[in-house]
């Protein structure tokens, strides 16, 4: 696991605690399986599930940060001005990323493609590469069309990248030493994705690794409609 | 180094990796057999009907099969990378690799067991194993859980290979106690097995979002999105369940035919000497 900010926990089991899932399991699934749907996520336990968010609900929301970077086309990108009005996920990651990026992208690109025009239209997935010596433009445009060919990708220096994380109380990315023939490294980064409202451009839901493809499905709706402000 | 299979979230590779629990299960499984077929030479002298090749064939894929299932890469694959592979498994583990098991089970004796085995083979009984054993392990928090850790893991394969065993039993027959169940009723406890499959598969065919958060959030494999990985998984399980079904409902109707005319042939033997003067 490359990335820094959370690990998913695997926890052993004990056989107690084995044997009361079997059972219990029964029952569970006999109830899941007459609804025919798969909302099996544990949202009661997630914090912000007082206000229906599947996501980690800041208690200080964060300020849309102001940059320019160079986006896939070499075109600088005002980040700010670009997103103004949309919901915007910001994401800091690298291509080469073998598990954290590639779940992450994968998943809000599926739960886009099922929502209702107006979500999936005024939505903005914004890549930031952390590894901007491997991700070339080309490659991260190549990498991101995988995925869904609306999103964003941009590059800047590495001390860039890092002043624009530390502005979300994110930890810098730290490469690691090169190892193996190809003396390929990994990069250690934030695994979360930030999403910023569209109604007042800040950062109140943050989504740690281990969110789901039904909790995005919950939450983007309410991200692209709730009115911060008047709360 | 781990000693069975389960989720570990690191990416995968195609690089071999051992699993010393499965190997001691396969080879004791394996000795067990030829321990037990050995035996039964020296006491029946080779001329028992559970001694012919065929079965102890049979035997020998079934155990192939469930080392194959368990073991790198498909035992990797189906723990903690795709459910589809999951599938595959329990095709292999609770379906195909208990019918050879149970059809070459070398001949015993009734032993102190046998009044246990009989209980649980019984058909009633063995279905309510089996099918409950199909849907709970099947269930998302039942495989998140179970599929973290390697006692977890051992104990869902176990549990699909002793329910297959349990289910396989009735139909083909122990080497002692109940006869295996005759025409219609074979067919009608087919039938009731294939219940718990249909649901499981349905369930996983209409879901909207990956159920299983181990296959969902695991190191992504290239060219299959997580959703496709499901309703592969759920696809498998529809149409290997009815493969099984259609093929085991095949041979129990061939079979019943084939007595049918061994019956009729036989009565039209006695009637044409009774005739004759």
């Amino acid at each position: 696991m490359q990335s820094i900010a959370i690990a998913r926990a695997r926890v052993p089991l004990g056989a107690r605690a084995i044997a009361t899932m079997f059972v219990t399991a029964l029952v569970a699934a006999s109830l899941t399986a007459c609804g025919g749907g798969a909302d099996v996520g544990s949202a009661a336990e997630r914090p912000g599930n007082d206000q229906g968010y599947r996501g980690v609900v800041l208690p200080t929301p964060l300020a849309k940060p102001s940059f320019v970077l160079t986006d896939t086309k070499g075109q600088p990108f005002d980040f700010r001005k670009e997103t103004d009005g949309s919901l915007t996920l910001l994401f800091f990651g690298y291509t080469n990323c073998p598990d954290v990026c590639p779940v992450h992208l994968g998943n809000i690109h599926t739960v886009l493609e099922q929502m209702p025009f107006d979500v999936k239209s005024h939505t903005k997935v914004v890549f930031v590469t952390t590894d901007p010596e491997r991700d070339t433009p080309e490659r991260l445009r190549s990498w991101l069309d995988n995925f869904d060919p609306s999103f964003i990708g941009l590059r800047g220096t590495v001390d860039e990248v890092n002043r624009i994380q530390a502005t979300l109380h994110l930890p810098p990315a730290v490469a690691s030493a090169p190892h193996g023939a190809d003396s390929s490294y990994d990069v250690g980064h934030a695994a979360q994705v930030i999403a910023f409202s569209p109604t007042d451009n800040m950062g109140h839901v943050i989504y740690p690794f281990g969110i789901r493809q039904q909790d995005w499905a919950n939450d983007l709706p309410k991200l692209m409609t709730d009115k911060w402000a008047a709360k | 180094m781990q000693w069975w299979c389960s989720a570990q979230g690191i990416a995968w590779t195609w690089t071999w990796r051992p699993y010393v629990g499965v190997w001691i299960m396969v080879l004791a499984l394996a000795l067990w057999y030829w321990r037990s077929y050995t035996r039964a030479a020296r006491e029946w002298g080779g001329v028992h009907p559970r001694l012919r090749t065929p079965r102890v064939i049979a035997s020998i894929a079934g155990i192939a099969l469930l080392w194959m299932a368990l073991d790198w890469p498909i035992g990797t694959l189906g723990a903690g990378y795709l459910a589809s592979v999951h599938m595959v498994q329990f095709f292999l583990i609770a379906m195909i690799a208990p019918a050879l098991l149970v059809w070459g089970w070398p001949p015993a004796r009734p032993g102190p067991l046998s009044a246990a085995v009989n209980a649980l083979t019984h058909p009633v009984v063995a279905i309510i194993i089996f099918d409950a054993v199909v849907v709970a392990t099947h269930s998302p928090p039942v495989v998140d859980s179970l599929m973290a850790s390697q006692a977890g893991s051992f104990l869902l394969d176990m549990a699909w290979l002793l329910a297959g065993i349990v289910f396989w039993w009735p139909l083909i027959g122990g080497p002692f106690g109940r006869a295996p169940l005759r025409t219609p009723l074979n067919i009608a406890y087919i039938f009731v097995s294939s219940l718990s499959h249909t649901g499981v598969s349905m369930y996983l065919l209409l879901a909207r979002f990956p159920v299983y958060s181990t296959y969902e959030l695991a190191p992504p494999m290239s060219g299959i999105t997580k959703l496709t990985d499901q309703d592969l998984a759920g696809g498998l399980m529809l149409l290997g369940g009815a493969a099984i079904v259609l093929g085991a409902i095949s041979v129990v109707f061939f079979k019943w035919q084939a007595e049918e005319e061994r019956e009729e042939s036989r009565r039209q033997r006695a009637a044409s000497s009774e005739l004759s003067p």
